[in-house]
């Protein structure tokens, strides 16, 4: 579900791109990176087994 | 570089970006191997990576534009370097097949950083930016097309992903396309 969102939104926001405003577009893609980096949060959940 | 170079460039890089969307369904459909959250999400930033390189065509090249396939490629190469460690230890098979004898994370990390090389090489090349207030852009149709392209690729992964994932959240290690389990029931 939110895999296809995402998607979604891209596809909105290469349209926005393409067609429409600039500062638009730039706002909408700031909007999808933090989505992104949430998603991953979300996931991102399994130990490491590793050491540094 | 001129603008004019700076934007077939910019073209090109899109049929790239098409490239690696359209093995990552190939893989997916003649494998038979649904995609994990972090391979969609590896994906999804190979999708955003595109949309710096549509403003450049639209709009002319910016270093603004370059900074936001910046940004994707960074959270994109932090995704893959996650899994790949989920997955370096010995015996661990890694998930999914191998491709050429790598799995697609790493070789979706190899294509991120060579993103990053490739954006900031070329940030280093001024003249592209210079023209900015003369003739307007028109997008010839290699350029149009490469976008195009990219639009309906992202457009078909929100297509498989509905199929894959339904309604709920993704499951970590996919096996069934839910919609489709549910519609043969």
């Amino acid at each position: 579900m939110e895999f296809t969102a995402l998607f979604l939104a891209i596809t909105v926001v290469m349209l926005t791109a393409w067609h429409g405003a600039r500062a638009l577009t730039l706002t909408l893609f700031g909007v999808l990176l933090l989505a992104s980096a949430a998603t991953y949060l979300h996931h991102a959940t399994d130990v490491l087994k590793l050491s540094f | 570089m001129t603008r004019g170079l700076a934007i077939t460039l910019n073209a090109l890089s899109l049929y790239a970006l098409a490239g690696v969307l359209a093995a990552a369904f190939a893989a997916q459909l003649l494998l038979h191997e649904l995609p994990c959250p972090l391979c969609l999400l590896q994906r999804v930033q190979f999708a955003m990576l595109a949309i710096g390189p549509i403003l450049n065509i639209r709009f002319g090249p910016r270093p603004g534009h370059y900074a936001v396939s910046l940004l994707a490629a960074v959270l994109g190469a932090v995704v893959s370097i996650r899994q790949i460690l989920l997955h370096i230890l010995p015996g661990d098979p890694g998930y999914g097949t191998a491709l050429l004898g790598t799995h697609y994370y790493t070789w979706a990390l190899i294509g991120f950083a060579a993103a990053i090389v490739l954006l900031a090489s070329m940030l280093l090349f001024d003249r592209q930016f210079e023209d900015r207030a003369q003739t307007p852009i028109v997008a010839g149709f290699f350029a149009g097309l490469a976008v195009w392209l990219v639009v309906a690729l992202t457009a078909a992964n929100v297509a498989s992903t509905f199929l894959e994932c339904g309604l709920a959240a993704c499951a970590d290690n996919p096996v069934v396309y839910e919609m489709l389990q549910h519609r043969s029931q």
